[in-house]
Protein backbone atom coordinates (compact mmCIF):
# COMPACT_ATOMS: atom_id res chain seq x y z
CA UNK A 1 0.00 0.00 0.00
CA UNK A 2 1.03 3.48 -0.84
CA UNK A 3 -0.74 5.05 1.63
CA UNK A 4 -2.43 3.40 4.75
CA UNK A 5 -4.17 5.55 7.51
CA UNK A 6 -5.46 3.35 10.52
CA UNK A 7 -7.95 4.74 13.58
CA UNK A 8 -7.95 8.37 12.69
CA UNK A 9 -9.46 10.96 15.27
CA UNK A 10 -9.59 13.92 14.69
CA UNK A 11 -11.78 16.69 17.07
CA UNK A 12 -12.45 20.15 17.68
CA UNK A 13 -13.83 21.09 21.32
CA UNK A 14 -16.40 18.81 21.41
CA UNK A 15 -16.87 18.36 18.01
CA UNK A 16 -15.62 14.81 16.63
CA UNK A 17 -14.92 15.36 12.92
CA UNK A 18 -13.40 12.01 12.55
CA UNK A 19 -13.70 8.77 14.30
CA UNK A 20 -11.81 5.73 13.21
CA UNK A 21 -11.26 6.39 10.32
CA UNK A 22 -9.15 3.42 8.10
CA UNK A 23 -7.88 4.13 4.44
CA UNK A 24 -5.83 2.23 2.04
CA UNK A 25 -4.51 3.40 -1.48
CA UNK A 26 -2.51 0.59 -3.70
CA UNK A 27 -0.43 1.37 -5.84
CA UNK A 28 -1.63 2.50 -9.54
CA UNK A 29 -4.89 2.87 -7.79
CA UNK A 30 -7.33 6.30 -8.67
CA UNK A 31 -9.85 6.22 -4.93
CA UNK A 32 -11.96 9.16 -4.67
CA UNK A 33 -13.14 11.13 -1.53
CA UNK A 34 -16.91 12.20 -1.45
CA UNK A 35 -19.30 13.89 0.99
CA UNK A 36 -21.09 17.39 1.95
CA UNK A 37 -19.41 20.16 3.37
CA UNK A 38 -18.52 20.21 6.36
CA UNK A 39 -18.44 16.33 6.60
CA UNK A 40 -14.45 16.26 6.97
CA UNK A 41 -12.96 15.84 3.92
CA UNK A 42 -10.87 19.17 4.34
CA UNK A 43 -9.59 17.60 7.76
CA UNK A 44 -8.58 14.28 6.40
CA UNK A 45 -6.91 15.57 3.51
CA UNK A 46 -4.89 17.94 5.85
CA UNK A 47 -4.30 15.55 8.18
CA UNK A 48 -3.02 13.01 5.36
CA UNK A 49 -0.82 15.56 3.75
CA UNK A 50 0.86 16.11 7.38
CA UNK A 51 -0.51 20.03 7.83
CA UNK A 52 -2.30 18.33 10.73
CA UNK A 53 -1.76 16.19 13.39
CA UNK A 54 -4.66 13.34 14.24
CA UNK A 55 -6.35 13.62 17.56
CA UNK A 56 -5.20 9.47 17.76
CA UNK A 57 -4.15 7.50 14.32
CA UNK A 58 -1.32 6.73 12.63
CA UNK A 59 -0.64 7.65 8.69
CA UNK A 60 2.33 5.81 6.44
CA UNK A 61 2.99 7.03 3.14
CA UNK A 62 5.65 4.66 1.44
CA UNK A 63 7.20 7.16 -1.58
CA UNK A 64 7.36 10.83 -2.56
CA UNK A 65 3.83 12.54 -2.25
CA UNK A 66 1.98 15.41 -4.74
CA UNK A 67 -0.40 17.10 -3.43
CA UNK A 68 -2.15 19.74 -5.28
CA UNK A 69 -4.34 21.90 -2.78
CA UNK A 70 -7.63 23.25 -4.36
CA UNK A 71 -6.99 27.17 -4.18
CA UNK A 72 -4.30 28.41 -6.03
CA UNK A 73 -0.82 28.30 -3.43
CA UNK A 74 1.48 30.52 -5.68
CA UNK A 75 3.86 33.29 -5.09
CA UNK A 76 1.95 36.35 -7.02
CA UNK A 77 5.60 37.99 -7.72
CA UNK A 78 7.31 34.99 -9.19
CA UNK A 79 7.25 33.36 -12.78
CA UNK A 80 6.39 30.07 -13.54
CA UNK A 81 10.07 29.46 -14.06
CA UNK A 82 10.85 30.45 -10.76
CA UNK A 83 8.04 28.28 -9.27
CA UNK A 84 9.59 25.21 -11.20
CA UNK A 85 12.71 26.12 -9.21
CA UNK A 86 11.85 26.94 -6.01
CA UNK A 87 9.53 23.66 -6.10
CA UNK A 88 12.44 21.41 -7.31
CA UNK A 89 14.84 22.93 -4.70
CA UNK A 90 12.15 21.79 -2.02
CA UNK A 91 11.90 18.90 -2.96
CA UNK A 92 15.41 18.21 -4.00
CA UNK A 93 14.80 16.97 -7.62
CA UNK A 94 18.54 18.16 -9.37
CA UNK A 95 18.54 21.16 -12.28
CA UNK A 96 19.22 18.81 -14.79
CA UNK A 97 15.78 16.36 -13.81
CA UNK A 98 13.86 20.15 -13.05
CA UNK A 99 14.36 21.06 -16.48
CA UNK A 100 13.90 17.71 -18.64
CA UNK A 101 10.07 17.69 -15.85
CA UNK A 102 9.22 21.19 -16.30
CA UNK A 103 9.48 20.96 -20.28
CA UNK A 104 7.54 18.19 -20.04
CA UNK A 105 4.59 19.75 -17.84
CA UNK A 106 4.89 22.89 -19.75
CA UNK A 107 4.22 21.02 -22.77
CA UNK A 108 1.88 18.45 -21.78
CA UNK A 109 -0.52 21.30 -20.16
CA UNK A 110 0.14 23.35 -22.79
CA UNK A 111 1.66 26.50 -21.07
CA UNK A 112 4.92 27.11 -21.90
CA UNK A 113 4.75 30.47 -23.67
CA UNK A 114 4.11 31.86 -20.09
CA UNK A 115 7.36 30.07 -18.56
CA UNK A 116 8.66 33.54 -17.95
CA UNK A 117 5.45 35.39 -16.64
CA UNK A 118 4.83 36.03 -13.16
CA UNK A 119 2.02 34.84 -11.47
CA UNK A 120 0.01 37.34 -11.24
CA UNK A 121 -0.34 37.95 -14.78
CA UNK A 122 -1.86 34.51 -15.23
CA UNK A 123 -4.96 33.59 -16.45
CA UNK A 124 -6.61 31.60 -13.57
CA UNK A 125 -6.61 28.52 -15.95
CA UNK A 126 -3.16 28.78 -16.67
CA UNK A 127 -2.12 29.36 -12.61
CA UNK A 128 -4.12 26.46 -11.73
CA UNK A 129 -2.26 23.90 -14.80
CA UNK A 130 0.89 25.74 -12.65
CA UNK A 131 -0.74 24.35 -9.05
CA UNK A 132 -0.97 20.98 -10.59
CA UNK A 133 2.23 20.97 -11.93
CA UNK A 134 4.01 21.95 -8.96
CA UNK A 135 2.81 18.88 -7.55
CA UNK A 136 3.58 16.27 -10.34
CA UNK A 137 7.34 17.66 -10.57
CA UNK A 138 8.99 15.12 -8.39
CA UNK A 139 7.29 12.13 -10.20
CA UNK A 140 4.99 11.42 -6.66
CA UNK A 141 3.93 7.94 -6.11
CA UNK A 142 0.93 8.88 -4.54
CA UNK A 143 -1.11 12.28 -5.94
CA UNK A 144 -3.47 14.14 -3.65
CA UNK A 145 -5.73 16.55 -5.20
CA UNK A 146 -8.41 18.64 -3.52
CA UNK A 147 -11.38 19.58 -5.64
CA UNK A 148 -8.84 19.68 -8.71
CA UNK A 149 -11.63 20.18 -11.12
CA UNK A 150 -12.56 23.61 -9.88
CA UNK A 151 -10.75 26.38 -11.85
CA UNK A 152 -10.00 23.74 -14.57
CA UNK A 153 -11.23 24.84 -18.73
CA UNK A 154 -12.45 22.17 -20.55
CA UNK A 155 -8.85 21.55 -22.55
CA UNK A 156 -6.99 21.76 -19.08
CA UNK A 157 -9.45 19.03 -17.57
CA UNK A 158 -9.56 16.60 -20.77
CA UNK A 159 -5.75 16.56 -20.70
CA UNK A 160 -5.88 15.84 -16.88
CA UNK A 161 -7.42 12.89 -16.95
CA UNK A 162 -4.92 12.13 -19.98
CA UNK A 163 -2.13 12.45 -17.33
CA UNK A 164 -4.01 10.17 -14.56
CA UNK A 165 -4.30 7.81 -16.88
CA UNK A 166 -0.41 7.81 -17.64
CA UNK A 167 0.84 8.38 -13.96
CA UNK A 168 -0.97 5.10 -12.71
CA UNK A 169 0.78 2.86 -16.04
CA UNK A 170 3.76 4.36 -13.91
CA UNK A 171 2.49 3.50 -10.75
CA UNK A 172 1.45 6.20 -9.19
CA UNK A 173 -2.01 6.00 -6.85
CA UNK A 174 -4.15 9.36 -6.83
CA UNK A 175 -6.37 10.38 -4.18
CA UNK A 176 -8.97 12.72 -5.90
CA UNK A 177 -10.84 14.60 -2.49
CA UNK A 178 -13.81 16.66 -3.59
CA UNK A 179 -17.73 17.43 -3.30
CA UNK A 180 -18.41 15.55 -6.09
CA UNK A 181 -16.84 12.99 -8.59
CA UNK A 182 -17.58 13.07 -12.54
CA UNK A 183 -16.19 10.41 -14.38
CA UNK A 184 -17.04 7.68 -12.09
CA UNK A 185 -16.37 4.76 -14.04
CA UNK A 186 -12.48 5.79 -14.07
CA UNK A 187 -12.21 5.12 -10.37
CA UNK A 188 -11.43 1.96 -8.38
CA UNK A 189 -12.72 2.76 -5.01
CA UNK A 190 -15.05 5.93 -4.30
CA UNK A 191 -15.45 6.51 -0.54
CA UNK A 192 -18.12 8.86 0.76
CA UNK A 193 -17.64 10.84 4.05
CA UNK A 194 -20.22 10.29 6.36
CA UNK A 195 -19.92 11.02 10.28
CA UNK A 196 -16.77 11.04 10.61
CA UNK A 197 -16.03 7.52 8.63
CA UNK A 198 -14.91 6.64 5.06
CA UNK A 199 -17.78 4.57 3.95
CA UNK B 1 20.61 22.30 6.46
CA UNK B 2 20.84 22.26 2.26
CA UNK B 3 22.70 25.61 1.24
CA UNK B 4 21.12 24.68 -2.03
CA UNK B 5 17.86 25.10 -1.16
CA UNK B 6 18.82 27.94 1.25
CA UNK B 7 19.86 30.09 -1.63
CA UNK B 8 17.14 29.42 -3.56
CA UNK B 9 14.72 30.66 -1.18
CA UNK B 10 16.93 33.73 -0.35
CA UNK B 11 17.05 34.86 -3.85
CA UNK B 12 13.17 34.34 -4.68
CA UNK B 13 12.59 35.74 -1.12
CA UNK B 14 14.66 38.93 -2.62
CA UNK B 15 13.22 38.93 -6.25
CA UNK B 16 9.76 38.80 -4.76
CA UNK B 17 10.91 42.23 -2.14
CA UNK B 18 12.21 43.77 -5.25
CA UNK B 19 9.59 43.30 -7.73
CA UNK B 20 7.20 45.53 -5.01
CA UNK B 21 8.13 48.67 -6.12
CA UNK B 22 5.67 50.48 -4.15
CA UNK B 23 7.41 48.88 -1.19
CA UNK B 24 10.22 50.41 -2.43
CA UNK B 25 9.43 53.61 -3.26
CA UNK B 26 7.74 54.12 0.52
CA UNK B 27 11.06 53.34 1.53
CA UNK B 28 12.72 55.79 0.04
CA UNK B 29 10.48 58.34 0.72
CA UNK B 30 9.30 57.71 4.28
CA UNK B 31 12.50 58.57 5.83
CA UNK B 32 12.46 61.70 3.69
CA UNK B 33 9.00 62.88 5.06
CA UNK B 34 10.41 62.14 8.41
CA UNK B 35 13.16 63.93 8.60
CA UNK B 36 11.71 66.94 6.09
CA UNK B 37 9.19 67.82 8.99
CA UNK B 38 12.02 68.07 11.39
CA UNK B 39 13.80 70.21 9.44
CA UNK B 40 10.34 72.42 8.77
CA UNK B 41 9.56 72.58 12.41
CA UNK B 42 12.67 72.51 14.65
CA UNK B 43 14.95 75.30 15.56
CA UNK B 44 18.78 75.09 15.70
CA UNK B 45 18.39 76.57 19.69
CA UNK B 46 20.63 73.85 22.16
CA UNK B 47 18.91 71.58 24.43
CA UNK B 48 20.81 69.78 26.74
CA UNK B 49 20.34 65.93 27.56
CA UNK B 50 21.98 63.03 29.42
CA UNK B 51 23.62 60.20 27.73
CA UNK B 52 22.66 57.53 30.10
CA UNK B 53 23.57 54.32 28.68
CA UNK B 54 27.57 55.56 29.43
CA UNK B 55 29.17 55.19 32.49
CA UNK B 56 29.47 58.50 33.40
CA UNK B 57 26.27 59.83 32.13
CA UNK B 58 27.30 62.58 30.14
CA UNK B 59 25.54 65.84 29.95
CA UNK B 60 25.47 66.94 25.70
CA UNK B 61 24.04 70.49 24.34
CA UNK B 62 22.62 69.50 21.19
CA UNK B 63 20.97 71.69 18.75
CA UNK B 64 17.23 70.74 18.99
CA UNK B 65 17.12 69.87 15.37
CA UNK B 66 20.45 67.60 15.48
CA UNK B 67 18.68 65.53 18.17
CA UNK B 68 15.37 65.53 16.37
CA UNK B 69 17.18 64.56 12.95
CA UNK B 70 18.95 61.54 14.57
CA UNK B 71 15.44 60.54 16.80
CA UNK B 72 13.92 60.11 14.02
CA UNK B 73 16.06 58.99 11.75
CA UNK B 74 16.18 55.87 14.11
CA UNK B 75 12.47 56.12 14.41
CA UNK B 76 11.64 55.80 10.41
CA UNK B 77 14.29 52.91 10.11
CA UNK B 78 12.74 50.93 13.39
CA UNK B 79 8.87 51.66 11.72
CA UNK B 80 9.92 50.57 7.96
CA UNK B 81 12.20 47.60 9.00
CA UNK B 82 9.30 45.74 11.79
CA UNK B 83 7.23 46.15 8.91
CA UNK B 84 8.81 44.84 6.56
CA UNK B 85 9.70 41.93 8.35
CA UNK B 86 6.25 41.34 9.30
CA UNK B 87 5.63 41.43 5.80
CA UNK B 88 7.76 38.77 4.98
CA UNK B 89 6.81 36.27 7.44
CA UNK B 90 3.02 36.82 7.21
CA UNK B 91 2.49 37.34 2.71
CA UNK B 92 1.43 34.60 1.30
CA UNK B 93 2.17 31.76 3.91
CA UNK B 94 -0.02 29.30 2.84
CA UNK B 95 2.61 29.02 -0.38
CA UNK B 96 5.29 29.01 2.20
CA UNK B 97 3.23 26.33 4.21
CA UNK B 98 3.27 24.63 0.75
CA UNK B 99 6.93 24.52 0.40
CA UNK B 100 7.44 23.05 3.87
CA UNK B 101 5.02 20.13 2.87
CA UNK B 102 7.04 19.76 -0.38
CA UNK B 103 10.65 19.42 2.08
CA UNK B 104 11.43 23.00 3.05
CA UNK B 105 12.67 23.07 6.40
CA UNK B 106 10.73 25.96 8.47
CA UNK B 107 14.17 27.21 10.20
CA UNK B 108 15.59 27.16 6.64
CA UNK B 109 12.95 29.28 5.43
CA UNK B 110 13.15 31.56 7.94
CA UNK B 111 17.28 32.34 7.83
CA UNK B 112 16.41 32.88 4.25
CA UNK B 113 14.18 35.28 5.37
CA UNK B 114 16.29 36.78 7.53
CA UNK B 115 19.37 36.94 4.95
CA UNK B 116 16.71 39.21 2.81
CA UNK B 117 16.01 41.20 5.57
CA UNK B 118 19.71 41.89 6.07
CA UNK B 119 19.88 43.14 3.10
CA UNK B 120 17.18 45.33 3.46
CA UNK B 121 18.29 46.61 6.93
CA UNK B 122 21.32 47.40 5.25
CA UNK B 123 20.47 49.71 2.40
CA UNK B 124 17.94 51.16 4.86
CA UNK B 125 20.35 52.29 7.33
CA UNK B 126 23.03 53.19 4.79
CA UNK B 127 20.65 55.27 2.73
CA UNK B 128 18.70 56.88 6.44
CA UNK B 129 22.39 57.70 7.66
CA UNK B 130 23.54 59.71 4.46
CA UNK B 131 20.45 61.51 4.22
CA UNK B 132 20.83 62.43 7.90
CA UNK B 133 24.12 63.73 7.26
CA UNK B 134 23.28 65.56 4.12
CA UNK B 135 20.68 67.70 7.03
CA UNK B 136 22.72 67.64 10.03
CA UNK B 137 26.42 66.63 9.92
CA UNK B 138 26.87 63.53 11.94
CA UNK B 139 30.17 63.51 13.90
CA UNK B 140 30.68 59.86 13.14
CA UNK B 141 28.70 58.74 10.37
CA UNK B 142 29.80 54.90 9.69
CA UNK B 143 29.05 54.06 13.24
CA UNK B 144 26.20 56.03 13.17
CA UNK B 145 25.19 53.77 10.34
CA UNK B 146 25.88 51.02 11.94
CA UNK B 147 23.71 52.02 15.22
CA UNK B 148 20.74 52.24 12.71
CA UNK B 149 22.07 49.02 11.73
CA UNK B 150 21.32 47.82 15.17
CA UNK B 151 18.07 49.28 15.31
CA UNK B 152 16.80 47.57 12.20
CA UNK B 153 17.94 44.26 13.56
CA UNK B 154 16.31 44.75 16.42
CA UNK B 155 13.16 46.09 14.95
CA UNK B 156 13.17 43.87 12.23
CA UNK B 157 13.09 40.51 14.50
CA UNK B 158 10.69 42.18 16.23
CA UNK B 159 8.48 41.67 13.06
CA UNK B 160 9.76 38.82 12.72
CA UNK B 161 8.42 37.36 16.03
CA UNK B 162 5.01 39.00 15.70
CA UNK B 163 4.54 37.78 12.26
CA UNK B 164 5.21 34.41 13.63
CA UNK B 165 2.91 34.61 16.74
CA UNK B 166 -0.07 36.77 14.91
CA UNK B 167 -1.51 35.51 11.87
CA UNK B 168 -4.03 38.59 11.37
CA UNK B 169 -2.68 41.31 9.39
CA UNK B 170 -4.80 43.82 11.05
CA UNK B 171 -3.32 42.54 14.73
CA UNK B 172 -0.07 41.93 13.25
CA UNK B 173 0.05 45.80 12.31
CA UNK B 174 -1.29 47.06 15.81
CA UNK B 175 1.20 45.23 17.76
CA UNK B 176 3.93 46.35 15.63
CA UNK B 177 2.41 49.87 15.82
CA UNK B 178 1.98 49.97 19.51
CA UNK B 179 5.28 49.02 20.33
CA UNK B 180 7.67 51.01 17.41
CA UNK B 181 5.39 54.11 18.75
CA UNK B 182 5.35 53.97 22.43
CA UNK B 183 9.02 52.89 22.57
CA UNK B 184 11.13 54.07 19.40
CA UNK B 185 8.43 56.63 18.86
CA UNK B 186 8.23 58.72 22.06
CA UNK B 187 10.33 57.43 25.33
CA UNK B 188 13.67 57.09 23.35
CA UNK B 189 13.31 60.47 22.87
CA UNK B 190 16.46 61.80 24.76
CA UNK B 191 14.27 64.61 25.46
CA UNK B 192 11.47 63.10 26.99
CA UNK B 193 14.07 60.57 28.74
CA UNK B 194 15.61 63.26 30.66
CA UNK B 195 12.62 64.05 32.73
CA UNK B 196 11.01 60.67 32.89
CA UNK B 197 10.10 58.88 35.94
CA UNK B 198 11.15 55.39 36.16
CA UNK B 199 13.65 55.06 33.61
CA UNK B 200 14.54 52.12 34.29
CA UNK B 201 11.82 50.94 32.57
CA UNK B 202 12.70 53.02 29.30
CA UNK B 203 16.21 50.97 29.55
CA UNK B 204 14.47 47.67 29.17
CA UNK B 205 12.57 48.59 25.71
CA UNK B 206 14.07 46.91 22.98
CA UNK B 207 15.50 50.44 21.46
CA UNK B 208 17.05 52.12 24.16
CA UNK B 209 20.29 50.09 23.18
CA UNK B 210 20.11 51.48 19.69
CA UNK B 211 18.69 55.05 20.37
CA UNK B 212 21.72 55.41 22.54
CA UNK B 213 24.60 54.04 20.11
CA UNK B 214 23.14 56.56 17.39
CA UNK B 215 23.04 59.67 19.60
CA UNK B 216 26.57 58.86 20.74
CA UNK B 217 27.85 58.40 17.17
CA UNK B 218 26.25 61.24 15.94
CA UNK B 219 27.41 63.73 18.94
CA UNK B 220 30.19 62.32 20.63
CA UNK B 221 33.54 60.65 20.66
CA UNK B 222 32.37 57.97 22.95
CA UNK B 223 32.62 54.43 22.15
CA UNK B 224 29.32 52.43 21.26
CA UNK B 225 30.54 48.97 21.28
CA UNK B 226 28.69 48.01 24.91
CA UNK B 227 25.10 50.13 23.70
CA UNK B 228 26.00 47.98 20.30
CA UNK B 229 26.56 44.79 21.75
CA UNK B 230 23.14 45.22 24.02
CA UNK B 231 20.84 45.90 20.68
CA UNK B 232 22.03 42.74 19.39
CA UNK B 233 21.59 40.84 22.19
CA UNK B 234 18.53 42.18 22.35
CA UNK B 235 17.08 41.14 18.78
CA UNK B 236 18.97 37.77 19.03
CA UNK B 237 16.23 37.07 21.93
CA UNK B 238 13.53 38.41 19.41
CA UNK B 239 15.05 36.21 16.89
CA UNK B 240 15.23 32.78 19.04
CA UNK B 241 11.88 33.57 20.08
CA UNK B 242 10.41 34.03 16.65
CA UNK B 243 12.14 30.58 15.36
CA UNK B 244 10.71 29.09 17.60
CA UNK B 245 7.16 29.96 17.29
CA UNK B 246 7.91 30.13 13.49
CA UNK B 247 9.10 26.31 13.60
CA UNK B 248 6.26 25.28 15.57
CA UNK B 249 3.46 26.95 13.67
CA UNK B 250 5.37 25.50 10.26
CA UNK B 251 6.30 22.24 10.98
CA UNK B 252 4.70 19.29 9.49
CA UNK B 253 3.35 15.85 10.75
CA UNK B 254 4.61 13.26 8.35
Amino acid sequence: MVLRAKHIYKSFGKNQVLRDLFLEVAPGSLCGIVGENGSGKSTLLKILVGEWKPGAGTVEISGRLGYCPQQITLFPQLSVDEHFRYFAAAYGVTPMERKDRQAHLLGYFNFEKYLGEKVAHLSGGTAQKLNLSLALLHRPKLLILDEPYSGFDWDTYQRFWGYVSQLREEGCAILVVSHFITEKQVFDQIYEMKYGQLQ
Amino acid sequence: MNMDRLKISFIMTLRMLLRRRIVLLLLGVIPAIFLGIVSLTTSDSPLPFRLASLDEEPVVAIPEEGIHFVFFAVASVGFLLSFLALNLIQKHRHVTRRLVLCGYSPTGLLISKLAALLIFILLVATYVGVLTNLLYEIDHLGWFIFSLVSIGFVYGCYGFLVGSLIRGELEGILLIVLLVNIDVGWLQNPLFYEGAQNQEVIRYLPAYFPSQASLIAAFTDYGISHAIGNAYLYGAGFLLLSLLIYYKTMKTYR
